[in-house]
């Protein structure tokens, strides 16, 4: 009894953020901190990956020192988060050594793995590919999905040259596909574009979003959504900058791959398949913007912990006037439960 | 007789804008204010600038031999626009680096040529030989002075230069002395370039090298040290807009504190202009109405690549705007503008 009575305390708060109230019996089934948000955008550290990409960019790591699980788990439960599928961040984990990649990701995966079963309910995880070595990502697919049962994988919006509707991601798109698996997208920063603005304007305020725009659109352009319709993609920073580029798009239609039927899609057909996390956009423009073209449902909450406190989302959601209690709480945790078949 | 003559010749004008914008306006109402639309973002092409794209980029002059300023007028009149500003567009003027003077002095003088020829119905802003400052300087000066532009028309950025880079400070400055509106165009950059297979560089490119001029311009300090050079951004500000919390938090780094930034980004970017070309409809729009005052919003059509009439039908069923608001981005804002 005194422990349902914690459960629904911490529910309790964790709704008060979410704009819902659970039922007992669904409080019940909820581990200790109850059904609050799930935060489907929440970076970690692993301690090698961290010591790697130290020694190679050192000043993108300097947000990491100290990281542990528990500062996740402060502001998670500062911002009435439930749980967090964790994923990894740029700079990445491909420093043009292939080896050197595998083992990050694998050291990557079993330390989300550790997380997860040391604060159980409170983590989930995207499986880090060891790209663009194709033969170890398969093998890292099997290893994430099946061995350490995780939700989903995670790639990155370019690698190189190379944006993911490139013909070299088929053989992962296909496993992908006949697996159903969530993949989980982040930018990076772009060969085309890296330093351009630097000092004063970082990579991150412009050229993060336009490279998700790119990865969007080079996928649905060539075709790949169509071809691989079970793959469910999650764009990170509620797509980048695609849905203020609308416009653009629509007129693109006449150039998009049809349908193995013949029927002829639009950009935005495609478009509204697939899910976008709110992260770095809980403001009144953005959030504007993708509610006029992405229904309400493929809307994810994401925080980009630790560039993002989980609380900075969360208030910039309730307040930036878009948003009613119902979808406030339908993107904090409904969505996601929806997507990932579990809470 | 000549003054009467030409308030018919209005009269008839603005009926014809008047049934594009769905606007039933009192006789009275149309004596005392000739209500046709304004688009700002309107271009043409001087047939010396068309001659050196041919040899330069034949795919793109393919578009621009079958324009005239007869073709533009069609596609107004089609529109409701009363009045277009001519200004240049891509690939610009940097297609011929040794004859640049010449390709900017050719083309002003041929604007205001289509514009004297067609009374009322276009003006201009004033093409720059961009890097030469100091040839840039003697053309701002014969394109106000002389040839009585509404404005200058310049480039997000030149190579490696973005607007707001300290290169551009004497044309600011000057700019800034007279008052000047200034329209910024998007070019495919430097870093940007034929990235993708099967996805145009106008797709996405153009929009954020226009976000990037935006920031340089903001962060560089440049809109606090330049208040009165009137600033208009192509494609209602490219993507800047959606980016907005990256920028609202970029505003609260301590390094930037030399901009000066009294009202932060965001007060900064709602000084500024920005057009609708490439952008009517409803995600864009919803957005940008968040964060720029409607005053603030122009009609723009982005002419040949778009008709007039799209972006007037993109701009009505979009579902943001009322008629009232409508008519403000038409006409009343670009009014008090421009002054036309």
């Amino acid at each position: 009894m005194r422990k349902i009575d914690r459960r629904i305390f911490l529910g309790g708060l964790a709704a008060a953020g979410a704009g819902m109230v659970a039922g007992s019996n669904v409080v019940l089934a909820q581990p200790a901190s109850g059904a609050g948000s799930i935060d489907v955008h929440h970076h970690f550290a692993s301690p090698y990956w961290m010591r790697t990409a130290d020694g190679i960019s050192p000043s993108t790591m300097g947000i990491w020192h100290p990281w542990t699980p528990q500062k996740s788990i402060a502001v998670m439960d500062e911002g009435g988060c439930q749980k967090a599928i964790v994923s990894v961040t740029t700079p990445g984990i491909s420093f043009g050594d292939n080896a050197q990649t595998a083992r990050l990701a694998r050291d990557s995966n079993d330390y989300a793995a550790k997380m997860r079963s040391d604060y159980p309910g409170r983590f989930g995880f995207f499986t880090a590919l060891p790209l663009p070595d194709i033969d170890a990502t398969l093998k890292e697919i099997a290893y994430g999905l099946d061995t350490l049962k995780a939700d989903g994988v995670g790639m990155f919006t370019s690698y190189g040259k190379y944006y993911l509707g490139d013909p070299i991601f088929d053989p992962i798109f296909d496993e992908l596909n006949r697996r159903k698996a969530i993949l989980f997208v982040h930018p990076t920063s772009a060969q085309c574009c890296a330093g351009l603005l630097q000092p004063q304007i970082t990579d991150a305020d412009i050229e993060y979003g336009t490279d998700t725009t790119r990865a969007i659109a080079h996928l649905i352009m060539s075709g790949k959504t169509i071809a691989y319709p079970n793959v469910r993609i999650i764009w990170s920073h509620a797509g980048g900058t695609m849905p203020y580029l609308q416009w653009r798009f629509m007129r693109e239609t006449r150039n998009m791959p049809k349908y193995p039927d013949g029927r002829q899609p639009t950009f935005e057909d495609e478009a509204r398949k697939m899910w976008y996390d709110t992260a770095q956009a809980a403001v009144a423009a953005p959030m504007s913007a993708i509610t006029k073209m992405i229904p309400m449902s493929n809307l994810l909450f994401g925080t980009d912990y630790p560039y993002n406190t989980v609380k900075d989302i969360r208030d910039g959601l309730a307040n930036c006037g878009v948003f009613n209690a119902d979808q406030l709480a339908q993107i904090g945790r409904g969505n996601a439960v929806a997507l990932f078949g579990h809470g | 007789m000549s003054a009467a003559f030409t308030i018919n010749r209005r009269n008839f004008a603005v009926g014809l804008a008047a049934a594009g914008a769905g606007v039933a306006l009192a006789p009275s109402a149309v004596r005392s204010q000739p209500a046709g639309r304004i688009d700002v973002h309107h271009h043409f092409a001087s047939p010396y600038w068309l001659q050196v794209v041919d040899e330069v980029a034949p795919a793109t002059a393919q578009l621009w031999k079958k324009w005239s300023p007869e073709s533009s007028l069609a596609s107004m009149d089609a529109g409701g626009a009363e009045k277009a500003i001519l200004s240049m567009t891509t690939p610009g003027l940097a297609i011929d680096n040794e004859h640049m003077r010449r390709l900017a002095h050719d083309a002003n003088e041929f604007a205001a040529k289509v514009r004297s020829d067609h009374p009322g119905r276009f003006g201009i802003f004033g093409a720059l030989p961009f890097p030469d400052v100091g040839a840039c300087l003697t053309e701002i000066a014969y394109a106000l002075d002389t040839l009585k532009c509404d404005g200058i028309g310049m480039f997000t950025s030149y190579g490696k230069y973005y607007l707001g880079d300290e290169i551009f400070a004497p044309i600011f400055a000057e700019l800034n002395r007279r008052h000047t509106v200034l329209f910024v165009h998007p070019i495919s950059p430097a870093c940007c370039t034929n990235l993708m297979a099967g996805i145009t560089d106008a797709d996405i490119e153009y929009g954020t090298d226009t976000t990037r001029a935006i920031t340089r311009m903001v962060f560089s300090g440049s809109t606090v040290r330049y208040p009165n050079m009137r600033v208009i951004w192509s494609h209602g500000g490219g993507t800047m807009p959606f980016l907005e919390w990256r920028f609202m938090r970029e505003s609260r780094n301590p390094a930037w504190k030399d901009a000066h930034l009294p009202d932060a980004f965001i007060g900064e970017a709602r000084k500024m202009y920005y057009d609708t070309a490439q952008v009517a409809i409803a995600a864009p729009m919803a957005a940008l109405t968040k964060m720029i005052p409607l005053s603030h919003i122009l009609f723009g059509s982005d002419y040949p690549y778009l008709s007039v009439k799209e972006n007037v039908d993109g701009l009505a069923t979009c579902g943001v705007f009322t008629p009232d608001q409508l008519a403000a981005i038409d006409r009343t804002n670009t009014v008090a503008l421009l002054g036309a």
